[in-house]
């Protein structure tokens, strides 16, 4: 392999935002939002004003950033904390910006030196330092309890902490991953906690959050309410503009909406599908959603009888029509998918996947000729398991079970309460499914621990070496042509071999009320309040 | 009558002995998994492994039941699995007290429009206001509360702002605010009892009428507001208690929809939730709280029969 130049590596990942930073740098902290608010940047300390109440209609399980495993929790533990970095959106590319460090530098491929910005103190009044990294990595790592995103910084072998305010990550490989697990949101290994509170409220962290970030954890009502008020020493100048955020907290979304329209919330975390129109017909309120870093598909067993015959599950993958699936399960808001990798993976998506003849699509044709070569001429009868969960619910079950019949495979559609079907699906026990993983940022995490033939999310058990040892191997190039090459290898062998019939990449919907201003939207289902104002 | 009320109490306790065993039996059979739900779809065995010991539900069954039972008597049930929250707070504190509030209201509006509306249909006897509040009696019954709830939320809430959409105000720290959030989710719960009322109301109202004590009070030249309010209504008193003590149960199933409509952090919703995330502890503490909620109402309705009726009380 020729030599990774690791300057241009690093240029690359921080794509062309690099040059605005260095104009701006002089301004100080801050930089995309200096340029997008009207404010002039550079004044001492912001007037916070305003009570921003905003629903959030999704299980919320902890407010601890190494122990969450959900979205709509890291929506508010991003307000809370900072990481080393933190995800940029400009409208076009995703980009990975330094956050709590002010510099990133890697001197070799395997070495990253992280400068910390000075002067930045935790809520509870103690220093976020090269200390409260070291701890805070090392939380995720190797902590007890088991953090369920220690994976993400396995490659870490040690943290050297240079002086006060530098610390310098030694890898054991070189780690292409790195900006995604080292940022504050989506990563979550890379976000940074107060040592002194960790230690006091121990496995209760989760309860009392201390980060660095625009807000402060206040409190926290069962089923009714999370408080957060302004850090008025946050770090990024006449930030945050918000004087106090209320997440109500809500299980029904319809109700959600009638508050918005009422004028009793601001706006919504989450806007489902079904709701969209509604919010498009109303005046008093802006729709903000993209495509995201998602796909979603049709999950089959290899494991075992009838999928564990490749040609039948090709049949499934080429007789699914996409097109109708978007119409009808998705509400005409999503795009189909050919693969995996998704939209705001812009460097690894190719705009040109629907002529490029890669991935799965439509093609009854095709998939009655696969169907033709299966094993089992007879009628196929399997067990759909599905569950009223996810975007769409049960939508997507009931759109594929007439397309499946078409070529001769019985769906018998089994309705399951959502903890019973994460149970089996985990267990393995089902022939089909649907499912969708969200939020992804880099093409290792859409596809190495969902299809790695030991990998941990491998419910359907495929296996193929082959495509593990791609996926390793792009791993650890940084070169990003290089890389992409690598996973659309290994993404032909996954869709050639069928192990998903992938279906759509999903726009994720968020909602505010006109009066809130300054949202800004990052395709990573993210709702970083500190740019926002009420007017 | 000490005696009596002693034998019913103990009853009380074994019924809540079974009941606590019976629930917390169930929940383990159910399927699903509180650890893969409390880590997501991101975790290692290693991680499940350590936090199912953490949580002791390792465990086998009947150790498990022991340990809570016992705690649970001396007021310490635990803390819940995903959110760490003590739960004698939030389902004792913070719950109860909102699912009560909201039951007390549909209750009052029940009785304050049902038994008026009951007592007018029973003297209007088979006149067009009697079919009109027959009809409306069956529509009561016949409409699924939710639906209502999000009609009364559109109409009321959103287009005409007259009403909040949701949550919840203390009525103990502000006494209107709280009336005030309580109008909608209170009317939403209480249409099928302000229908059953009703319908009980004017059935047993028109039996007593025909009563020879009210013929008496007639002949005693008594005015007819009197006859039928004083004398009527008092003697209808002691089946509608019965009623609504039995009822009770319906009413509380109905918490669940109308506390998920109106976003109030009730135990309706606390017990929809701590279901769905497979929290054992904090569905123990719901299923018992209603059922000693259930189980203690209908205690005080056998022992009021006496004070409604004198001629149960028992003579020495």
């Amino acid at each position: 392999m020729k030599k990774v130049d690791h300057k241009k590596a690093l240029a690359e990942r921080l794509s062309a935002r690099l040059g605005r930073r260095a104009v701006l740098k002089g301004m100080g902290a801050g930089l995309l939002t200096a340029a997008a608010s009207t404010g002039a940047p550079g004044i001492a300390r912001a007037q916070q004003s305003g009570h921003l109440k905003i629903a959030s209609i999704k299980v919320i399980d902890t407010l601890d950033p190494h122990f969450t495993g959900f979205l709509s929790a890291i929506q508010i533990i991003n307000n809370i904390h900072n990481g080393l970095l933190k995800i940029a959106y400009d409208g076009t590319n995703v980009t990975f910006e330094p956050d709590l460090a002010e510099t990133w530098d890697l001197e070799d491929d395997k070495t990253h030196v992280f400068k910390l910005r000075e002067g930045v103190m935790f809520h509870d009044g103690t220093p976020c330092n090269a200390e409260a990294v070291k701890f805070s990595l090392l939380r995720v790592k190797e902590g007890e309890p088991k953090s369920p995103h220690a994976w993400k910084l396995e490659l870490l072998d040690e943290i050297e902490i240079v002086d006060d305010l530098t610390v310098k990550l030694h890898f054991s490989q070189p780690y292409a991953f790195l900006p995604v697990a080292l940022n504050g949101s989506t990563g979550r290994a890379g976000t940074i906690v107060s040592p002194a509170a960790v230690q006091k409220y121990g496995a209760d962290y989760g309860r009392n959050p201390v980060g660095t970030g625009p807000f402060k954890f206040v409190s926290w009502r069962e089923n009714d309410a999370i408080e957060l008020e302004a850090n008025t020493e946050y770090f990024e100048e006449g930030m945050p503009k918000l004087e106090r955020v209320t997440f109500v907290l809500m299980n029904e979304a319809s109700t959600a909406l009638a508050a918005l329209m009422a004028g009793q919330i601001d706006g919504m975390t989450d806007c489902p599908m079904q709701l969209v129109d509604q919010v498009d017909a109303f005046p008093n309120a802006k729709l903000y959603g993209e495509i995201e870093g998602n796909y979603t598909f049709v999950g089959m067993n290899c494991a075992r009888a009838p999928f564990d015959d490749i040609n039948l599950r090709r049949a499934v993958a080429w007789a699914l029509d996409r097109e109708t699936l978007v119409k009808q399960a998705y509400f005409g808001r999503a795009q189909q998918a050919y693969t995996p990798i998704s939209p705001p993976m812009t460097d690894f998506f190719d705009p040109d996947i629907a002529t490029s003849g890669r991935g799965q699509w439509f093609d009854l044709e095709k998939a009655k000729e696969f169907r033709a070569k299966a094993a089992n001429q007879g009628e196929v009868e399997v067990t759909y398991m599905m569950a009223e969960r996810g975007p769409v619910g049960t939508r997507v079950a009931q759109t594929v079970a007439p397309m499946l019949a078409q070529i001769g495979i019985k769906a018998n559609l089994e309705l399951i309460e959502p903890a019973a079907w994460v149970k089996r699906r985990n267990e393995g026990d089902f022939d089909l499914y649907d499912f969708e993983w969200v939020a992804d940022l880099d093409p290792d995490e859409t596809l190495y621990p969902e299809f790695r033939s030991d990998g941990a999310w491998n419910f359907g058990k495929w296996v193929n070496t082959e495509f593990d040892e791609l996926c390793a191997q792009a791993q650890v190039v940084l070169e990003t042509e290089a890389r992409k090459e690598l996973y659309y290898k290994a993404e032909d062998l996954l869709m050639d071999e069928a192990a998903i019939a992938v279906m759509a990449h999903m726009p994720i919907y968020k909602v505010f009320s006109n009066k809130v201003q300054g949202f800004e939207y990052i395709p990573a289902d993210l709702v970083n309040l500190h740019t926002v104002s009420l007017a | 009558m000490w005696g009596q009320a002693l034998g019913k109490i103990a009853q009380t306790l074994v019924v809540l002995f079974v009941v606590s065993v019976a629930s917390f039996g169930l929940l383990k059979l159910a399927p699903g998994d509180p650890i893969q739900i409390m880590l997501g779809s991101e975790f290692s065995q290693e991680a499940y492994d350590s936090l199912t010991a953490e949580l002791g539900l390792d465990q086998p069954f009947l150790a498990q039941y022991a340990d809570w039972a016992v705690r649970f008597v001396q007021g310490d049930w635990g803390t819940s699995y995903v959110a760490r929250t003590d739960i004698f707070t939030y389902a004792f504190k913070e719950a109860l007290p909102v699912t009560l509030t909201l039951a007390s209201f549909s209750l009052a509006f029940a009785i304050l429009i049902g038994v008026p509306l009951g007592v007018l249909s029973a003297v209007k006897k088979d006149t067009a206001f009697d079919a009109g509040a027959a009809v409306l009696a069956l529509t009561g019954t016949a409409f699924p509360s939710f639906l209502l709830g999000i009609l009364l939320i559109w109409f009321f809430a959103v287009k005409m702002q007259l009403f909040p959409v949701m949550g919840y105000v203390s009525p103990w720290q502000d006494f209107w605010g709280g009336i005030y959030h309580m109008i909608l989710p209170g009317l939403t719960l209480s249409t099928y009892f302000i229908a059953m009322i009703t319908r009980l109301t004017r059935a047993t109202l028109i039996e007593v009428m025909e009563q020879p004590y009210i013929a008496a009070a007639r002949a005693r030249g008594e005015p007819s507001w009197r006859v039928i309010w004083v004398h009527g209504v008092r003697n209808i008193a002691m089946p509608l208690v019965t009623i609504l003590g039995l009822q009770l149960g319906v009413l509380l199933q109905g918490t669940v929809l109308t506390e998920t409509v109106f976003n109030l952090p009730g135990i309706g919703q606390m017990l929809t939730s701590a279901v769905l995330g497979r929290e054992y502890m904090v569905v123990q503490a719901g299923v018992m709280m209603t059922a000693t909620l259930f189980i203690g109402v209908n205690l005080l309705v056998d022992l009021s029969y006496p004070v409604l009726d004198p001629r149960l009380r028992t003579r020495k």
